[in-house]
């Protein structure tokens, strides 16, 4: 291996984050000018990190970066930039109400006389720009009005304006229709035909396989070595990115769903960009049963969770818990029926960071008699109930006093699942429950949704993480642009080619199939 | 172990915020000063120790008087906590402090009871007027979502001012030279602990056991729990199921009644009338004190000591010496930004981080290798 070779250079990265979690160990990663190469792993397993700090958001805590041969210490994005590393996020960084060519020249505009901005010349530039990489935008559409494949091309152009010779793309088709990620592909090939360095994250194997010559693979914050993608199995990179072949199958008896529990009928809800993101959205969630709600994110999953939990209103339309109207509720009454939410965003809902594992584990509950005593608090009560929470949900800490902030993110999950799962709950909402967190807890997670299910819980289960919602679930929906698009009353013979192509909007069933998830 | 660690961590950031602090105001002191060692003795010193000829002599009557001027500080102190715990700055507590005053005052001065009980109803009073004035600013946020810390603000001195025009046009006492009500009855008044004239009275007695309910309250009861769990994350404590508005109006209203009762103890025990003619500053203080605090009120005392420290401190060093003693705002200010500063040593508590970290990851490999060992 000459050295000339590699555009990028990280040696023995290492990064350890304000909260303890250790999300780079010792990582190598080279990558070769002019190549396209896959940087794989889960959810979790410190891809993200290895960039940001590529991209100089974040600072490692130990190793080095050779660009170009030049020992550099990227400190911010725009050294970052100057040493023409380029970024395009998952989550578009763009002003939505400006235009394309605004965007573009945003930060480094055109000036007329050195005050006014030169907007025809931000124009031209964008226009040349968008011939010579073949990145056709249109530059005086507002960026709200344009569709999601010709907002990543933006942000790629945004990059290469700037200046950029090697290109991170963070999970680019996550967002994308078949079609548009055919398209993004085209024009990624045809940019490594001009030179250009392109690193791309993904944990899609097929596209790996579509369009990468080599890529390097991570798991728990380690690399697990480089690999040339012609000389790898899709079966080797799994069983590299999760550590094992089998895909983890959940043990779980048939289940016997008898009389809905959670009934939603005809929800609607228009967004302030104007988007109708729930579409008339009817089903039923039955005693007994786990019913999945499969899709690629951002179309409409969020949504419906928030106003299942009065953390949203929408427009029209009911939802009820045994016969009781659930909609535009406190959150307090809610729970009252037996409601109970595993949210997303963990972070944001879930949990209080800095405050104890013990203050975490009550919040639905530290109103109940057993907790108080008179006007104080029974302090016996609550550490009984945290350490057998605790013991129960496998917390791994140093004790109920630990903030719950300095856990890792299983833990923190399990800190929310030990909560939410352990209050009783009629229904449960889990929301993308394992996202991001390490297999063991994951599984530890899942069995005790089955669990409770079997034990006569109604739940409903959201997630992106395809395998998950077709092993746990008994049913399942997809939903797509804000409308469910099928219904699936047995997962045990559904195919992810299938699903994907309901997933993706290019099939739907007939409105009486989908109808049939409405039970009474 | 770690957390440990990282508490000597807090402690020592603490330490080394007021050193750097103090550090400063020497800077300044050195600059200005002609007789700078002169004012920098007065100004640690000077506030428990007395320079004799013969050498240096504790004096305790300055401990004393350092413990009377904690009094209304521990209870604006005590009410910043409570306040900033649920995320609310509300920074009307200087305002009713001077309207606790006021009322306990009158309460002193027209209301007959000649029982021991007096100074207790008007304590009292005085605390139901600031609770129920803190209601202003807490239904205007929670209600219409007016920034609490705006509208407290401007209510300090719509209260200064009605205070002021109650005192000049319906309750002064004419017959003396300054402005001032009459003079409040003997049996309002709060009585010193050792009668020795430094002001020393049983209000600071109240004022430490209030320190022990506040902090009961806050962490031993239902409430408490809400009101932090609130300040720390609004969104997890709603989705919790918490009544957020319900609890984010007791937090102040809780702030007021403190905020009252230090303000009319302070008159009761201090003054034999009212006369304050503007903000008394008790509300600023406890600010300051809650910040370095962290909004622990068992933290309060040692926090309102060291500001009654360094106040006396400075009046000596002013006494004593050419520097005025507006340099405590400067010390105050120094303090503020060493204790605010986030990032303040965060590298050195990023290296405790990691140290634990990696700790953490060898014994978790070491505990993985005896378990395969033991399964073997």
């Amino acid at each position: 291996m000459e050295q000339e070779d590699f555009v990028v250079q990280m040696k023995g990265i290492s990064k350890v984050y304000p909260n303890g979690i250790a999300a780079n160990q010792h990582v190598d990663f080279f990558v070769r000018k002019g190549e396209i190469h896959a940087l794989m792993g889960e959810n979790g397993a410190g891809k993200s990190t290895l960039m940001k700090i590529l991209f100089g958001l974040e600072e490692p805590t130990d190793g080095e970066i050779i660009v170009n041969g030049e020992l550099v210490h990227l400190t911010s994005p725009s050294v970052a930039i100057s040493k023409g590393i380029g970024m395009v996020h998952q989550h578009f960084m763009l002003v939505p109400s400006l235009t394309v060519a605004e965007n573009i020249v945003l930060g480094m505009a055109p000036k007329k006389s050195g005050i006014i901005v030169d907007y025809k010349k931000a124009v031209e530039i964008t226009e040349e720009n968008a011939k010579r990489f073949n990145l056709l935008v249109d530059p005086n559409a507002k960026v709200m009005d344009i569709p999601v494949g010709m907002k990543q091309k933006v942000e790629i152009l945004k990059a290469l304006v700037r200046g950029a010779r090697i290109l991170i793309l963070d999970e680019p088709t996550a967002v994308l229709t078949t079609q548009e990620t055919g398209e993004l592909f085209k024009e990624l090939v045809s940019l490594k035909e001009q030179g250009f360095t392109i690193v791309f994250i993904s944990h899609k194997l097929n596209e790996i396989k579509q369009i990468t010559d080599r890529l390097t693979i991570m798991r728990n914050g380690k690399s697990m070595g480089v690999y040339e993608t012609a000389g790898i199995s899709e079966a080797e990179i799994s069983r590299l990115m999760v550590g094992r072949d089998v895909v983890l199958s959940v043990q779980k008896e048939k289940s016997q769903p008898e009389g809905s529990v959670l009934k939603v009928r005809d929800l609607e809800y228009t967004n302030k960009w104007n988007k109708k993101v729930l579409d008339g959205v009817s089903f039923s969630v039955r005693r007994g049963e786990i019913l999945g709600i499969a899709g690629v994110e951002g179309n409409g999953q969020r949504e419906l969770v928030e106003m299942l939990f009065s953390l949203n209103v929408p427009d029209a339309g009911t939802a009820t818990v045994n016969g009781e109207n659930i909609l535009q509720t406190e959150q307090r009454a809610i729970r009252e029926k037996g409601v109970s939410l595993v949210p997303e965003d963990r972070m944001v809902y879930g949990i209080a960071g800095p405050a104890t594992i013990e203050e975490n584990v009550i919040s639905d509950r530290y109103t109940k008699k057993q907790f108080n005593k008179g006007a104080l608090f029974n302090v016996k009560g609550i550490r009984s109930e945290s350490d057998h929470l605790i013991a129960d949900y496998r917390i791994l800490c140093k004790s109920r006093k630990q903030q719950v902030k300095m856990l890792s993110g299983g833990n923190i999950q399990k800190v929310v699942v030990a909560r939410e799962l352990s209050s009783k709950p009629k229904l449960i909402i889990a929301d993308q429950p394992t996202r991001g967190i390490d297999v063991g807890a994951t599984e530890f997670i899942r069995a005790k949704i089955v669990e409770l299910s079997r034990a006569g819980a109604a739940v409903l289960l959201v997630s992106a993480d395809l395998n998950e919602v077709i092993e746990l679930s008994d049913s399942l929906i997809v939903m797509y642009g804000g409308k469910i698009v099928a219904y699936f009353d047995d997962t045990s013979q559904l195919d992810d080619m299938v699903m994907g192509e309901y997933m993706l909007g290019l099939k739907h069933q007939t409105d009486e199939e989908i109808r049939r998830v409405c039970y009474e | 172990m770690s957390n440990r660690r990282l508490l000597v961590f807090n402690i020592l950031r603490g330490v080394a915020a007021i050193m750097l602090a103090l550090a400063v105001a020497a800077v300044f002191i050195f600059l200005t000063s002609k007789e700078p060692l002169t004012a920098m003795k007065y100004l640690l010193l000077g506030p428990l120790v007395s320079f004799k000829a013969t050498g240096l002599v504790f004096n305790s009557t300055g401990l004393f008087t350092i413990l009377a001027a904690m009094i209304p500080t521990i209870f604006t102190g005590l009410a910043v906590c409570v306040m900033f715990s649920a995320n609310q700055f509300n920074l009307a507590g200087e305002g009713v402090v001077m309207l606790g005053g006021f009322v306990g005052a009158l309460c002193g001065i027209y209301l007959k009871i000649n029982s021991p009980l007096h100074p207790v109803v008007c304590v009292l009073v005085a605390a139901a007027v600031g609770g129920v004035i803190m209601l202003i600013p807490a239904l205007l946020k929670v209600k219409l979502g007016a920034s609490e810390m705006v509208t407290s603000l401007m209510l300090n001195y719509i209260i200064m001012f009605v205070v002021l025009h109650f005192l000049n046009y319906n309750f002064a006492d004419r017959t003396k030279g300054s402005t001032q009500t009459y003079p409040i009855l003997d049996t309002a008044r709060i009585p010193e602990i050792i009668a020795n004239g430094t002001k020393l009275t049983w209000g600071f007695v109240i004022a430490i056991i209030f320190v022990v309910l506040v902090a009961l309250f806050m962490y031993r009861t239902k409430w408490g729990y809400a009101i932090r769990m609130i300040g720390i994350n609004q969104s997890f404590a709603k989705y919790s199921g918490m009544q957020v508005g319900a609890m984010i109006v007791l937090s102040q209203v809780i702030g007021g009644v403190l905020s009252g009762m230090g303000g009319s103890i302070e008159v009761l025990g201090r003054f034999n009338s009212f006369l304050w003619k503007e903000l008394p500053g008790y509300g600023w203080a406890g600010i300051t004190i809650a910040i370095l605090a962290k909004n622990n009120p068992i933290f309060v005392p040692f926090a309102a000591f060291f500001i009654a420290y360094l106040n006396k401190g400075c009046q000596q060093m002013a006494t004593y010496s050419d520097v005025p003693s507006e340099m405590i705002d400067i010390i105050q200010a120094a303090i503020f930004l060493f204790f605010a500063a986030e990032q303040f040593l965060a590298k050195y508590r990023q290296k405790i981080v990691v140290k634990n970290t990696q700790m953490d990851l060898a014994n978790q490999a070491k505990a993985a290798a005896n378990a395969e060992g033991g399964s073997h």
